[in-house]
């Protein structure tokens, strides 16, 4: 049974002083047969009360204020984990009795959130590509897998091409993105042929840092495989998620999951870092990753006349609100 | 009885629910005495008092705001001087008809944020409720207040050609135009000084008085003078006189979003002497701005980490967040079999037939039958984005229909209902015109009020069904006797 322990450090960093800011952090791995958590632990400057409630999907989300006046915000997340090979689904039902039980779960609560498909201008596209690719008397499980692939084969892994406000139409366009866009389109595709899909948030961790995504905060696809459940399905490296894959959330979309986000009052734009670290629990050595999932410090431009007099600035600090995302 | 000139031209209009003619061309017993009084004034004093009405509306800054338009977009909300008369026995009916309806859209919104028993039961369809977009996920097992999601309720009723009450809306997210129930009031007192206790008109005064003891009843901390205030999203809101009258009334605070933060999940004030922790938020926000942390990030008009304050019970919230999933104008159309459901009741109010258009089958009747058919938006308010069939022209409905195609879960249709009309003073002469009602309840742990009258929208313009006021519709000052 793989142990890992993980370092995930978000770090913002403002050019002059911000405040009244809230935060949501969904940082918090989950906890069932095939994940155990030894210990977790969250640091924040200025140690913030974090409440923790159980969202409408399952998932532990923090919530934290930081009200006083401050340059910069470190959010450290330290989790020893032990998790656990799923067997891979057996697969021995007819799929017209797959595809029928499936239909059953059409209007069924919570799959109906798992079910619904986002417009957007490419769905004909898609739609299109779908038909061709499918097999008479192929099962769920393998379509979804091969779904996998193809959208593995089929866009670019480029880091820094979307942001966290990249749609799926740029995306379809430009066939590229990183993990959370890969998510994004095999979760449409998969909705398009009536298998329920989620997307999951967390961390890919192998021995050996041969995969996309690794150490970093990373995100893939579920999909529910009848007399299964949900089976991990990662498409930027085209395998199946199991024991490498430690997971913090899952949801509709990226937004259900966003694993740090937050919003504060001030007139200063702001820097992101973040950094995770993956290492073996024996040994103190940890291995630094440059960050693969999207975050939010692009899109908030600098006021083109910054106010030099402080009273000024106190009130544009006062007024101002911006988000910020990880 | 004398009978002026202006009075003996008054012709009802045909099949339609005349409030103050009976079939036998009589006038009913509840208008008589006001009609005996103005049948005994002048044209000229009529004249004056309708624009001493005028002037007073203007004085006092008792306006709107219209979202379109190349003229200013404050609007005085045309008033009408001639009361709408409601009987004692109406009223007795219609107040226990709401009753019924609120303790049930209340129960509904506790069940589907928690249990979801009407749901695992097939009374409503998961789908419509998950497919309304106030459905918040983030309310679900959210405990608030006594159980009280509604505490504010604006019910729209209208009446068919017989006189029977139908609900057409209900309204349980930010209800507005109480203030303008309570302004009436105070013209109709300055005009006919003697005709209300004459009459035996019920008081409506009491709204405010009944909200803040509501409100106050919320407070999470048990301390003698809870902070308690009204959060409107600031003078560009078509409702901001209310907002100002409503806080005036009571006595609380009115903020925008800037002047609350919030700290460790409870709210403050900010204030000349520091911050001051709030108890509970009349709120006039909608959902999707209170709080850019969880809903809309880009809204400036909420507070950053309200929900959090909200979550723990720091703060009581009125109206609770999520209530849109339950006026939602898909989810109206199964608001009788929810009576049945909750209270294994028969429905006092009956609905307005309602076809969804996300049905194919019912679509297909509605595109059939169009002409007859009010199509409305699902999540659509003030009656911007609605097609009236009977009046629409072909490239109208077409045009309209195009849209729905697009998206037909956000659509319903209701057959055309003729709506009552009421006698309006206008141009020195009774005409009638058609109406409608919205009363205000107000829920609180003691239980369901309602005061006495409401607010009686008027569709001005001759033929017209439709009595928003961002549409071009009046108000009447609204009577119920004892």
């Amino acid at each position: 049974m793989p142990e890992f322990k993980i370092q995930h450090v978000t770090k913002y960093t403002y050019d002059s002083p911000v405040r009244d800011s809230a935060n949501q952090v969904i940082l918090y791995p989950i906890q069932d047969d095939y994940q155990e958590v030894i210990k977790h632990d969250i640091k924040i400057t200025g140690e913030p009360f974090v409440d923790v409630h159980i969202d409408y999907y399952g998932n532990e989300v923090g919530s934290f204020t930081h009200t006083e006046s401050h340059t910069k915000l470190e959010i450290s997340s330290k989790m020893l984990v032990i998790t656990k090979h799923r067997m891979y689904p057996i697969d021995d039902m007819f799929a017209d009795q797959q595809w029928s039980d499936l239909r059953l779960l059409n209007h069924q609560v919570p799959f109906i959130d798992f079910l619904r498909q986002e417009y957007f201008e490419g769905l004909d596209e898609l739609k299109a590509i779908i038909e061709s690719q499918k097999i008479a008397n192929e099962t769920p499980y393998q379509l979804a897998m091969r779904f996998c692939k193809y959208v593995y084969e089929n866009f670019d892994y480029i880091k820094g091409v979307t942001t966290v406000e990249t749609t799926l139409d740029e995306i379809w366009k430009i066939k590229a993105g990183v993990c959370q866009d890969f998510a994004h389109i095999l979760m449409e595709m998969l909705r398009m042929v009536n298998i329920p899909a989620r997307y999951v948030s967390g961390y890919i961790c192998t021995s050996k840092a041969t995969m996309r995504g690794e150490g970093a905060t990373h995100a893939w696809a579920e999909a529910y495989i009848p007399n299964y459940g949900w089976l991990g399905l990662d498409p930027t490296n085209n395998i199946i998620a199991n024991e490498n894959h430690v997971r913090l959330a899952v949801g509709r979309n990226f937004s259900d999951c966003s694993p740090v986000k937050g919003v504060y009052k001030g007139a200063a734009g702001h820097t992101l870092e973040v950094a995770v670290s993956v290492g073996n629990p024996d040994d103190d050595h940890m291995e630094e990753y440059e960050h693969d999932i999207h975050h939010h410090d692009a899109p908030i431009p600098k006021p083109a006349n910054v106010p030099k007099n402080s009273y000024r600035q106190y009130m544009e600090m006062m007024q101002q609100q911006q988000q910020q995302q990880q | 009885m004398q009978e002026s000139a202006y009075f003996t031209k008054y012709t009802p209009t045909p099949n339609t629910w005349d409030e103050m003619f009976g079939a036998d061309a009589q006038i009913r017993d509840h208008y008589q005495k006001v009609i005996q009084y103005l049948g005994a004034e002048s044209i000229e004093e009529l004249n004056k008092k309708e624009d001493l009405a005028k002037r007073l509306f203007m004085s006092q800054g008792i306006t709107f705001t219209v979202y379109s338009g190349d003229e200013g977009i404050e609007k005085i909300f045309p008033f009408d001087i001639i009361p709408r008369i409601i009987t004692g026995d109406e009223w007795a009916f219609v107040e226990k008809g709401i009753k019924q309806r609120l303790e049930v859209l209340n129960l509904f919104l506790k069940d589907v944020y928690s249990n979801q028993f009407i749901i695992k039961d097939g009374i409503v369809p998961a789908d419509i409720i998950y497919s309304c977009p106030h459905f918040l996920r983030e309310m679900y097992n959210v405990k608030v207040p006594y159980d009280i999601y509604v505490h504010v309720a604006g019910i729209d009723l209208i009446r068919d050609y017989d006189g029977t009450f139908y609900v057409l809306e209900d309204n349980l997210r930010t209800p507005s135009g109480v203030s303008y129930m309570l302004e009436n009031r105070e013209i109709t007192k300055r005009l006919f000084p003697d005709l209300l206790p004459q009459c035996g008109v019920r008081s409506v005064t009491e709204y405010p008085n009944i909200l803040y003891k509501n409100l106050l009843s919320l407070s999470p901390r048990q301390i003698p003078n809870p902070t308690i205030v009204l959060l409107s999203p600031g003078i560009y809101n078509s409702a901001y006189f209310e907002h100002t009258t409503l806080a005036r009334l009571m006595g609380v605070e009115l903020v925008e979003g800037r002047d609350l933060v919030v700290d460790n999940h409870k709210v403050f004030m900010k204030t000349t002497t520091g911050l001051q922790q709030v108890d509970v938020i009349y709120r006039r926000v909608d959902d999707e701005f209170l709080d850019p942390l969880v809903f809309n990030p880009s809204s400036v008009l909420g507070v950053a980490g309200i929900m959090g304050a909200y979550r723990k019970g720091n703060v009581a919230i009125v109206n609770a967040i999520g209530n849109g999933v339950a006026d939602d104008k898909a989810i109206y159309s199964y608001v009788p079999e929810m009576i049945k459901y909750y209270l294994n009741e028969e429905p006092i109010l009956k609905n307005v037939p309602t076809y969804q258009l996300g049905n194919p089958e019912e679509a297909e009747y509605v595109f059939g039958n169009l002409n007859k058919m009010v199509v409305k938006r699902t999540n659509g308010s003030g009656g911007y984005g609605m097609l009236m069939g009977h009046a629409a022209t072909q490239q109208e409905m077409d045009e309209y229909k195009a849209e729905i195609i697009k998206n037909p879960r956000d659509f319903i249709a209701q057959p055309t209902i003729s709506l009552s009309a009421a006698p309006c003073y206008m141009q020195g002469k009774l005409t009638p015109r058609r109406i409608d009602l919205r009363p205000y309840a107000l829920v609180g742990p003691d239980g369901i009020e309602i005061v006495p009258g409401g607010l009686t929208r008027v569709a001005l313009r001759e033929g017209s069904l439709v009595v928003n006021s961002s549409q071009g519709g009046g108000s009447k000052d609204t009577w119920v006797l004892i």
